[in-house]
């Protein structure tokens, strides 16, 4: 295959991987007759979104923020500790089990004490958010900035660089594919938790609100309304991360590898 | 004459493992000295305890008449490390310049430009180049540039050709002698080709093995400027055969 051919096939990959899916989907609801209230087909999905396009629009742009800055306060927080953490082994261990604990306890049994304590509205979701990216965020920060190369951390120790030196020219760097894989897992991550808080939060925001209400209806169209618009996030949210570990990563054998 | 760098009984063990024996050597300001031995023998744990990347257990070192850790705090010593460590994200040119880039207060007034430097070993046309676009030669040459460019009264060079094949350390060696003729600084060179210390060192001190000691100080006796032909003169040939007997006498001491 020429060099162009390739580059188109691999472009089109993903978009031939979802259509077919879909096909599927709509196929198994229509010929198995699935009832409503257990799966709905892509059609119905569609044809409920475009009835309120502007509701589910609002809803996704208000779940997407809370997302975005739960997930770059974690990153912002895990960038600053994991400076810590990476420069004392003591300070990891001692910081490693409440660090596990965050990412094995079922969050979405602590929502409700959440909002009791911050009050509805954005405050929980943001907390919430925030909190379930920091661990996996934290470790990423730390393996990454250890991976720095020693022989280019003796040089910067050759020449008395000071430690906010030897962070910002060494080890973020070094950390930033660690971090973008890292961010790829918390994307999920932080979609699902700021999805589940919404629907808790007593606000009246964002898809998750929607997704509860017409649970408790047993509404199915407006609840798989809002499960496509997460998943269109997600990809959406991917696409993005994608694009800039391009950019960012050029130099990485990683990305040299696609060209 | 003055030293660049000196030590006087000065020792070094990891755990029960002694690496040098208590060790005197004196480096004279402007002179490129080489330590040879063979591998293992601890000749770069004597580097890294001149440039102050490790402690010594007893003894003392002095870099310009100071303690190697305050001497690097004023960048007066410049490592050229074994592997390039250059780093991925920078281009050839920004690569050039960290060690300027960190701890610019120390930085000297009048240390060479790095661009003119990349220029002077013929990597001119690489300026923006990304380190993984080049040979490893061509990385080993920008690692010289980097510690070059500092302006350093004492240079530490720890085999810095050892991974690279017959050829291009040759060439290397040229790079290096042409490099020196025009910057002239003082240099301490870790190596265990004989070859490459003879063509580019005044004095050589052999090693023997762990822990390491200085069995012989020998002066090379060829004329500066040193071009490559230098290597098929009877002197070079001469010196290289007598460290040859000095080294397999000292392994099998």
């Amino acid at each position: 295959m020429t060099r162009h051919g390739m580059t188109w096939a691999r472009a089109i990959a993903p978009v031939v991987g979802i259509v077919v899916f879909l096909a599927l989907w709509e196929a198994f609801v229509q010929i198995r007759d699935v009832r409503p209230f257990i799966l709905r087909a892509p059609s119905d999905i569609v044809r409920h979104l475009a009835k309120f396009p502007m509701d589910f629009l609002r809803a996704s742009g208000t779940t997407s923020l809370h997302a975005v800055t739960g997930f770059l306060v974690a990153l912002a927080l895990a960038i600053c500790v994991g400076a810590a953490l990476a420069a004392s082994p003591f300070l990891e261990r001692a910081s490693q089990p409440v660090l596990v604990l965050i990412v094995v306890t079922p969050f979405a049994s602590y929502i409700g004490s959440v909002v009791l304590w911050l009050g509805s509205g954005d405050a929980p979701v943001r907390f919430i958010t925030t909190l379930v990216c920091f661990p996996a965020f934290v470790f990423g920060a730390v393996a990454g900035m250890r991976s720095a190369d020693p022989a280019s951390r003796e040089l910067f120790a050759s020449v008395a660089a000071s430690r906010f030196e030897v962070l910002w020219r060494l080890r973020l760097p070094s950390a930033l594919p660690t971090l973008f894989t890292t961010a790829r897992f918390n994307t999920g991550l932080a979609l699902i938790a700021t999805y589940l808080v919404e629907g808790q939060n007593f606000a009246n925001a964002g898809l998750g609100a929607i997704g509860r209400r017409a649970a408790g209806y047993s509404l199915a169209d407006p609840q798989w309304a809002t499960v496509f618009c997460m998943a269109m996030i997600g990809t959406l949210w991917l696409v993005l991360l994608g694009a800039l570990e391009r950019v960012v990563l050029r130099w990485h054998a990683s990305q040299r590898m696609l060209r | 004459m003055s030293a660049a760098a000196e030590t006087v009984d000065l020792a070094k063990a990891f755990g029960a493992l002694e690496v040098v024996a208590p060790l005197t050597l004196r480096v004279e300001t402007g002179s490129f000295v080489s330590l040879l031995g063979p591998s293992g023998c601890g000749k770069s744990t004597l580097l890294r305890l001149i440039g102050g990347l490790e402690l010594p257990s007893a003894g003392t070192v002095l870099v310009e008449g100071r303690e190697p850790a305050r001497a690097l705090e004023r960048k007066q010593i410049a490592m050229v490390p074994q592997s390039p460590g250059l780093l991925p994200w920078r281009s050839v040119e920004a690569n050039a310049r960290l060690l300027l880039d960190v701890n610019r207060r120390a930085n000297p007034a009048d240390h060479p430009d790095p661009r003119e430097l990349l220029h002077e070993v013929g990597l001119g046309g690489f300026l923006q180049s990304m380190p993984h676009q080049l040979s490893g030669g061509m990385q080993q040459r920008v690692a010289l540039v980097r510690a070059f460019a500092l302006g350093a009264p004492l240079v530490l060079m720890d085999e810095p050709f050892a991974a690279l094949d017959e050829i291009t350390r040759a060439e290397m060696r040229d790079l290096l002698a042409r490099l020196i003729e025009r910057h002239p600084t003082t240099i301490v060179f870790v190596t265990h080709s004989i070859a490459e210390a003879v063509r580019l060192s005044d004095r050589v001190l052999v090693l023997s093995p762990r822990p390491a000691h200085i069995v012989a100080d020998v002066e090379v006796a060829l004329p500066r400027p040193r071009a490559a032909d230098v290597e098929d003169r009877p002197a070079f040939v001469d010196t290289c055969s007598s460290l040859r007997h000095i080294l397999s006498a000292a392994m099998h001491a």
